[in-house]
């Protein structure tokens, strides 16, 4: 790991550039792929511990996830050549009546730099294009966003699709400004996050249950 | 206590004065006027906020934009359309509800494109506010009785609004002196706005500018950056209220509990609307800020949202109790009343805000 910690570093740090060479000169040099990848996926998740304990902000977020992001692209091919996957197929959209695109796409790139296949069905997602994509995609997670309180009943019909469509071992997760842990557990969603590194934790945990 | 006229109640709560009853008013969602409408509400908002005896009148709308009054419809379909605003940017809009739009694009996500398109669009498109219209509102407003405000978006929403919230985020951090480029030169934009709008002699009460900095848990950006990048133009704003012997009153959407020591160092006069599951909450605010700062709000429309009067008068209760004792407390929902509140409920709101509301 110690020949990573630049690497690390650089992705902590937002220097997208510098991530790019630095994962650039690792595969080079011939180092372990998913050494690699652990190196990566290990500073994004301190960033989203320093996230949670409002240590870093949005703007040291996004920018850790751009370079994460860049320097993945780089490391896709090698890491297809090893066989090394993505941990799991995770679906996300925010439900039908809501417009609402922040909450969702700042987890979206979160699921991203932790190494999840990310299927962004975008916003305005009726329960059937849910079930449909998590069917398609063989999801794991599907992650359910809604901002309005209005919408909270839109996001009950979500979950109720993909319970009744009974795909094995997918597991569901909710977020949004009106959203509470008693609301998921109400809704019959298998939990709640309340902002987008929460999300990573999440997504992890449910995925091995 | 004798009655009060709004303008001396109002006055009296940001002086941190008694007064003889809360000062109200309240913000609603559109479609929870359609419900009301056929739920038995003769009129509109306007009458609600009679029936609530609002205590402030808006006197005007100020949101400059560098394209004014061209917005382009770009496609549509049976239940959205997307447009180009005035803002330059695309937006998915429900056509036959409210809410929020979807962010689809935005041209201006350079700082090239600022520089050489939208700043000098900005700079050139002249007075936003129409001075007439403001000293119309005024007139009605001081006829009332009423603590009348001026009203400006921030530069933060602003900027926002201009680039996208993720060019804006990773500017901030990565091209600073973009960002207070942009957050100078729409400041400077609506403060000569408001100078227009003073320069026909009138005198209101207030300042009221509003712009989201935060989420559910946090501000987007740290403290320190927004000491850094915003916080000066929001200083601004209070000082250009100050200077015209009016109050500041700052508006932003969630959990802004972080930021609170920077908006008294700024000399914001009061918060609003203190967004309770973003977890603001005056009872614990006002033993620590309410000798320094009026809170305006506060009350969870999550409450009202089951039309369970119990848990309404508990929460109105409570956070009355807790306001009240610092002599500066305002009454406004959290947010604005969402449609799954009846007419009924909200009659019954009115009710309880009047009777916990009395000194």
């Amino acid at each position: 790991m110690s020949n990573l910690a630049p690497l690390n570093e650089a992705i902590k740090k937002g220097n997208r550039n510098e991530a790019k060479r630095l994962v650039t000169e690792a595969i080079a040099a011939k180092l372990p792929p998913r050494e690699i990848l652990d190196a990566m996926v290990a500073a994004m998740d301190e960033i989203g511990a320093r996230f949670q304990r409002n240590e870093v902000f949005v703007p040291e977020m996004l920018i850790a996830s751009r370079a994460m992001k860049e320097a993945l692209a780089i490391l896709e091919p090698t890491l297809v050549k090893a066989g090394i996957t993505p941990e799991f197929t995770a679906v996300i959209g925010t439900v039908q009546g809501d417009l609402h695109d922040i909450g969702k796409n700042l987890v979206a790139m979160m699921w991203k730099g932790a190494n999840f296949a990310v299927v962004d069905l975008g916003t305005n997602v009726s329960p059937e294009a849910f079930v449909k994509a998590a069917q398609e995609h063989k999801a794991k997670i599907v992650g359910l966003s809604g901002l309005l309180t209005t919408t909270m009943p839109a996001m009950k019909q979500a979950v109720e699709a993909l319970r009744k469509a009974g795909l094995p071992g997918l597991k569901v997760m909710i977020g949004g400004a009106p959203i509470t842990a008693e609301f998921a557990k109400e809704i019959g969603a298998d939990g709640f996050s309340p902002d987008a590194a929460s999300a990573v934790d999440l997504a992890r945990k449910l995925a091995v249950a | 206590m004798t009655k009060l006229t709004s303008q001396e109640r109002v006055s009296r709560a940001f002086a941190h004065k008694p007064h003889d009853r809360v000062p109200r008013s309240e913000s609603f969602w559109p479609d929870t006027i359609t419900r009301w409408k056929k739920e038995g509400l003769m009129g509109g908002s306007r009458e609600v906020l009679e029936l609530l005896e609002t205590d402030f009148h808006n006197i005007n709308w100020l949101w400059p934009r560098p394209f004014p009054g061209d917005e382009q419809l770009v496609s549509e379909d049976a239940e959205t359309h997307v447009v180009r605003d005035e803002s330059g940017r695309l937006l998915r809009r429900w056509k036959h509800k409210s809410g929020t739009p979807e962010h689809l694009g935005f041209e201006c996500d350079s700082r090239e494109i600022w520089e050489k398109k939208y700043k000098p669009a900005f700079m050139e498109t002249g007075l936003q506010i129409n001075p007439a219209a403001t000293m119309r509102a005024y007139r009605e407003g001081r006829g009332k009785g009423r603590w009348c405000m001026l009203n400006a978006v921030e530069s933060f929403e602003q900027t926002r609004a201009i680039i996208g919230d993720e060019v804006t985020m990773i500017a901030m951090a990565e091209d600073p002196d973009w960002v207070r480029d942009i957050s100078q030169t729409v400041t400077d934009i609506a403060l000569q706005n408001l100078d227009a709008a003073m320069a026909t002699g009138i005198t209101p009460d207030g300042l009221f500018v509003y712009g989201d900095m935060a989420f559910k848990t946090a501000t987007f950006c740290s403290p320190q950056m927004y000491k850094d990048l915003i916080w000066p133009d929001h200083k601004r704003f209070a000082d250009w209220a100050h200077a015209h012997r009016m109050k500041f009153i700052y508006h932003t959407d969630g959990n802004v509990n972080n930021a609170i020591d920077l908006y008294l160092e700024a000399g914001f006069d009061c918060l609003q609307p203190l967004e309770c599951k973003a977890g603001m909450d005056i009872r614990k605010l006002c033993p620590k800020y309410g000798d320094k700062m009026a809170f305006f709000g506060n009350i969870d429309v999550m409450a009202m949202k089951d039309n369970n009067l119990a848990v309404i008068e508990h929460e109105i209760a409570s956070k009355f109790a807790a306001g009240m004792k610092t002599n500066a407390y305002i009454y406004h929902s959290d947010h604005s009343v969402p449609p799954q509140v009846s007419w009924e409920t909200y009659k019954a709101v009115i009710e309880l805000v009047k009777k916990y509301g009395q000194y």
